[in-house]
């Protein structure tokens, strides 16, 4: 036999100790379960991607042992070593119910055929039988001596096989009230000692023989209604055979031994046809129920799939499933014998079918025995679980096609279409899946624990459930102004919440037929009694809210998009283009996204967003919603300055912007923060900090109690790592670029609207400022690097023309004359286009660059002798300027400042102040206002403060700069290295930089102080 | 201050050192907004809801008796690191584990303002008090080293309570024995001859053994 390697992946986490594991396949093949005894979750993975992680279930509080799927997949059942048997929903994998409790771990669990009844059992006495309708227990089978290990319900369904730890094989029998048929003893192994070894029996799907591990590393099969042993398989396990498994048709068979392989059977030739072997013991196998494979997981929780462990040139292993006949007649069987799930068989099964669908079903009419098993199997399931229709979060597979009315169809079309092709190995693989509607700030429900229904910057609604009723409470988290707010009782199960200042709205969705769909608002003042006020929905259900100011939104499952008034008048009902995701209120503004199509093949969702201003009754934005490939939407809402982001699963905050036409920036990655331990829930954003709950891994969200802390986070671009190596630099510059960006576009929002921008032009200011900071030692680590067109470049983009001057100075201290030279040819194209503007304020410009010289002249004179002095050689500065000078004699301003840095000391420019300081302010708002009438104000308050002290925060921070430059220069020249000015400068940058960085921003506070 | 210490001098009493020790910063989550506090002793704030900022602790406190904010328990205070520190104090006979300067006031501080901001409030208190009893009783015991032959006691990782109440003893015992020690009072013994050469017998100096 040919050398085969598995791969296996981790399911769950082993605690290093082999323990029983279990695995399961759905009905279609698509989904797998896995379980293991020293892990408390339950996984479900998607059988044909395993890339998508798998949805974790985390109900149980101790290890899970045991699993069981309905027949019809819709129900999953899991017992556990901490006494209690749950049902699921499934696929979703919602909590449904703990069905029945045991005073000790459970081991096996079985459905019978119909998915009607489940039958429990473990180390308690007796083996329960469960009614899944109601969870009444039926019967208690007692007669076991040891632990009860696997049950195994006979398809025919007139016996219960049951086999213990000490190897005692017993038949129910089912019809006659339980009593004992065969009572077979020490048939197989006793595993009493390791609890993680179990023995394990299994029915052939025809129901003819029950399969049971011998004694001699054998299986044996018994016979139906005898308990006669009919034949062994025996080959070539070394050690007791632990796990079996009949494939679909029953003509193989799959077993695992303790000696770690799996076997192949041929039944009929009672030959082994194929092994495996293993690191591990395989504790569990599963065919899948309509193709050839089998999925496997061993004892320390890795799962792995054997693709066609059947030879392609024998007959499939799912060949002639079910056949029409058995079935047929079994099914009509259990209905007999189950008066309770026959009473209402007719009715809603066939409502859902269209025409075209009764076509095909005539088509059909020689496998009509076949349909109408299906029909019945589909009844059962409605019947059985009539609160399934009404669970809190809406049903998987009802969003994963759209539009809805499909939803009910198409997994019964494609049975039917398998039916049609004899069930060969009909793969239906379906795309990624749309995600779910969710609210902002919302945690998922965890039984037993408080949740959070909305969490934002302003407070928190929680939810816990009780019985029935669920207590709702809001808290602010400002307890200063917020109002308080008096705890709640819901009696509509309320899923879905948003809170603003000013109140709070509640939703639920639809339970079933009686509990319709809810809307309410509950006001936190208002002069009115009784203000509050409820919406109920027939035929629709919410699936999100917002709330603004003054208004109400919910968007329904209709794709209705609901507007009230704050007083519950309907004021607009819109139609959307899609299934909703999310909505988002902050003000006037209301912002939904919606599916626009069905995702991409690479699971990437196609979203769309639309931002309504409700007030005026427009559409005010709109456009697709990008999230990273493979996530999806996690979070959505408006900024503190009301820019309307994203953030998704992968760690990826998107703000959206006006600039190119309206599009969205990336600012965030969790990815860069390079800590994979910890999680990012957010809960807001400011114009550069993320507003987050970090959350350690594996959770992804925060818990209620403790109450969550914020954490500040740096808003980042997702920077290309360059060559300056200057990342943080080039961070700040975008951010401030993008501030810059948002605040120009609100100035010119309230210009157009008339109001005054008097404080924004403010920000604006001291934005530019330090955005010229930031350019400035920019265009340092430029000239380090040696990027110098990078750097010129970087100088034409500073707003103030006091920058421009430092980075004169700053390249001329790095001796870069070139670069000097150039620009200064940038400066003076500048002024010259200000002097055009302006042309009577020229010679005032040119006092006005004195000053703010001065105190860069002060700090050069005093260290540039300093310099020569410990330099033998001329530092190559000084000749540098003449040339400068010379080049450019019309431009007599520069002349006169670089004159006046070589020659004149403090003196000169000290007589001169008088008169600077008067011309000052008219000066700087012809370099600074091209636009406003404020600003001018604002400059001139700002330089009345600047005329005490003649320094300004820039010229102050270059000046800095160039001696600690300039000191370092000369330390470097002493040891005798190259007079490279690069080199120097490249050890002393970090150091510079935050001394500057440190002087300027205590000169901005004190400005600022002063301006006040 | 000083009419409240005792008038021999250098100890403090326990209330001036708990007023000094309110100048440590701890960490709060206020639940208002406010402005930022610009203090001599520098700006503190913003104060934003859910958000952590760090404070002076005295003004944590202000600020918790009027409800205004929970205290954020400091890393050291945690049940796991006091057992680890405990552990560690017990185990070795000389040295002191390295624990906030004022550990022990802030620890009241902690405990008479915000005990509902400290888990296993119980567990901690009892841990920090026995802490507190090992650490003086390995004081105690090292200062009976102090003898004619000492000149200095060598104490690392001593907190300011520890300090202010072992230091009138060490200064004094020191000075004590210095002035029994000094030639003068040799010289007034009259044996001066004796004496001279008893200096030089004392040997080599006895290295201090490391506190």
């Amino acid at each position: 036999m040919k050398i085969r390697s598995m791969k296996l992946r981790e399911a769950h986490k082993s605690t290093g100790v082999a323990s029983q594991s279990s695995i399961l396949y759905d009905i279609n093949g698509e989904r797998l379960v896995t379980a293991l005894a020293s892990d408390t979750s339950i996984c479900i993975h998607d059988a044909f991607l395993s890339s998508v992680s798998p949805k974790v279930l985390r109900n149980h509080r101790d290890g899970v042992t045991c699993l069981a799927i309905s027949p019809n997949s819709t129900c999953l059942a899991s017992g556990s070593i901490d006494h209690s048997v749950k049902l699921y929903k499934f696929p979703g994998g919602e909590f449904e119910t703990n069905i029945t409790r045991f005073t000790l771990p459970i081991r096996s669990l079985a459905f019978n055929k119909s998915g009607t009844m489940l039958a429990a059992a473990g180390d308690d006495e007796g083996i329960k039988l469960i009614n899944t309708i109601d969870g009444s227990v039926a019967r208690v089978l007692k007669g076991h001596r040891g632990s009860v290990t696997s049950l195994s319900f006979d398809p025919k369904g007139e016996y219960l096989a049951s086999v213990d730890s000490v190897g005692t094989v017993i038949y129910w029998e089912l019809h006659n009230s339980g009593i004992i048929a065969h009572n077979l003893k020490g048939l197989a192994p006793s595993t009493s000692s390791d609890n993680s070894v179990i023995n394990v029996i299994q029915w052939s799907p025809d129901g003819e023989m029950l399969a049971v591990p011998g004694l001699k590393n054998d299986v044996v099969m018994y016979d139906r209604d005898t308990a006669e042993k009919l034949f062994t398989l025996r080959g070539d396990h070394v050690q007791p055979v632990c796990f079996l498994s009949w494939s679909p048709n029953g003509k193989y068979m799959a077993t695992s031994g303790l000696d770690r392989q799996i076997l192949i059977w041929n039944v009929d030739q009672k030959q082994d046809i194929d092994r495996q072997k293993f690191d591990e013991r395989i504790c569990c196998m599963a065919w899948k129920p309509n193709g050839n494979s089998l999925a496997f997981i061993d004892a320390m929780g890795k799962y792995g799939v054997w693709e066609s462990p059947v030879p392609s040139s024998m007959k499939s292993p799912t060949e002639g499933t079910q056949s029409v006949k058995s079935n047929g007649v079994l099914f009509f069987d259990e209905d007999e014998q189950v008066p309770s799930a026959s009473g209402s068989l007719s009715d809603m099964g066939e409502d859902s079918f269209d025409e075209s669908e009764i076509a095909s079903r005539k088509r059909l009419r020689q496998q009509s025995k076949y349909d109408d098993a299906l029909d019945e199997d589909n009844d059962d399931e409605l019947n059985f679980f009539p609160k399934a229709e009404s669970h809190k979060k809406p049903r998987d597979d009802e969003l994963n096609f759209f539009p809805k009315p499909e939803s009910r169809k198409k997994p019964r079309k494609e049975k039917l279409d398998s039916a049609k092709e004899g069930l060969q190995n009909t793969m239906v693989i379906k795309g990624p899946k749309l995600q779910e509607a969710f609210q902002p700030g919302a945690t998922p429900v965890q039984p037993g624990k408080r949740r959070f229904l909305c969490y934002n910057m302003l407070g928190s609604i929680t939810s816990i459930d009780h019985d029935g009723y669920s207590h709702i409470e809001i808290d602010f988290h400002d307890t200063g102004s917020g109002p308080r707010v008096p705890a709640m009782t819901d009696y509509f199960g309320f899923t879905m919440a948003s809170l603003n200042e000013s109140g709070s709205v509640f939703a639920n969705p639809r339970k079933g037929e009686k509990n319709m769909s809810t809307l309410m608002y509950r006001p936190f003042s208002s002069w009115a009694n009784n203000s509050e006020w409820s919406m109920r929905f027939e035929e629709e259900e919410v699936r999100a809210v917002a709330l603004g100011n003054s208004w109400v939104a919910a968007v329904t499952s209709l794709n209705f998009l609901r507007i009230f008034t704050e007083g519950g008048l309907q004021k607009h009902v819109l139609s959307l283009d899609g299934p909703v995701v999310t909505a988002s209120g902050c003000g006037d503004e209301l912002a939904v996204v919606t599916h626009s199509s069905s995702p991409l093949a690479s699971s990437e969702q196609m979203l769309e967003f639309k931002v309504y201003n409700i007030c005026s009754g427009t559409l005010s934005k709109k456009g697709k919603l990008p999230i990273t490939p493979g996530s999806s939407l996690t979070w959505f809402g408006f900024s503190e300055e009301g820019q309307l982001s994203s953030f998704d699963s992968k760690g990826v905050l998107r703000v959206f912007t006006k600039q190119y036409g309206g599009s969205w920036l990336p600012l965030f990655s969790a990815s860069r923060l390079k800590k994979p331990e910890e999680n990012y829930w957010v809960a807001g954003l400011s114009a550069s900090k993320l507003f987050c709950i970090v959350c350690k891994s594996p959770d992804t969200f925060p818990q209620v109690i403790p109450k969550p802390v914020l954490t500040l986070l740096d808003l980042s671009c997702p920077l290309a790592s360059s060559d300056l190596g200057a990342d943080n630099l080039e961070n700040e510059f975008i951010c401030n670029n993008i501030q810059l960006c948002q605040i120009q576009s609100r100035i010119d929002e309230m210009l157009a609207s008339g109001q005054d921008t008097y404080s924004l032009d403010d920000e604006a200011f001291s934005v530019e400022a330090v955005q010229d900071r930031c350019i400035l030692r920019l265009i340092a680590s430029c000239c380090n690097g040696d990027k110098l067109v990078r750097a010129t470049e970087l100088v034409k983009l500073l707003s103030l023309e006091k920058s421009v001057r430092g980075a004169i100075k700053l390249v001329t201290a790095l001796k870069l004359p070139n670069l000097a030279e150039r620009f200064n040819l940038i400066l003076e194209e500048r002024l010259q286009k200000e002097s055009m503007d302006t042309p009577f304020l020229s010679r005032a410009t040119l006092n006005n660059c004195d000053t703010s010289f001065k105190a860069d002249m002060s700090g050069k004179t005093s260290i540039l002798p300093e310099n020569s002095g410990k330099a033998s050689i001329p530092p190559p500065v000084e000749p540098a300027i003449p040339a400068t000078l010379e080049k450019f004699p019309a431009n007599s301003f520069t002349k006169k400042t670089l004159q006046e840095s070589v020659k004149a000391g403090k003196a000169k420019t000290d007589e001169k102040q008088a008169v600077k300081v008067e011309s000052k302010a008219t000066v700087n708002n012809s370099s600074e206002s091209k636009n406003s009438v404020d600003i001018k104000h604002a400059g001139q308050t700002s330089k009345v403060g600047e005329g005490h002290r003649p320094s300004n925060p820039f010229a102050k921070s270059s000046n800095n700069q160039e001696k600690s430059m300039d000191k370092n220069a000369g330390q470097t020249s002493k040891v005798g290295e190259g007079h490279r000015p690069s080199n120097p400068f490249a050890k002393s940058s970090n150091n510079q930089e935050k001394s500057s960085l440190l002087d300027s921003l205590k000169k901005m506070k004190n400005d600022k102080t002063q301006q006040k | 201050m000083a009419s409240q210490s005792d008038p021999h001098g250098s100890a403090f009493s326990a209330a001036e050192l708990e007023f000094l020790a309110e100048d440590e910063m701890v960490e709060i989550v206020p639940n208002i907004r406010m402005d930022p506090l610009n203090l001599i002793s520098g700006d503190f704030g913003p104060f934003r809801p859910q958000i952590a900022t760090q404070v002076p602790l005295w003004l944590a406190v202000a600020l918790k008796k009027r409800g205004k904010c929970t205290i954020r328990l400091p890393d050291w205070m945690s049940v796991e690191k006091l057992t680890q520190v405990l552990e560690a104090e017990r185990d070795s006979a000389r040295d002191f584990q390295p624990l906030p300067f004022h550990y022990v006031e802030i620890a009241r501080l902690l405990f008479d303002h915000a005990r509902d901001d400290i888990p296993d409030i119980y567990m901690v208190r009892s841990l920090i008090e026995d802490i507190k009893d090992v650490r003086f009783h390995k004081i105690g015991t090292g200062l009976e080293i102090i003898s004619e032959r000492t000149y200095a006691v060598k104490l690392l990782n001593l907190s300011a309570m520890e300090v202010n109440i072992v230091r009138p003893f060490v200064a004094k015992a020191l000075e004590t024995f210095y002035k029994l020690d000094s030639p003068e009072m040799i010289q007034d013994a009259e044996r001066r001859p004796d004496a001279r050469t008893q200096a030089p017998d004392r040997g080599p100096r006895r290295p201090l053994r490391p506190r």
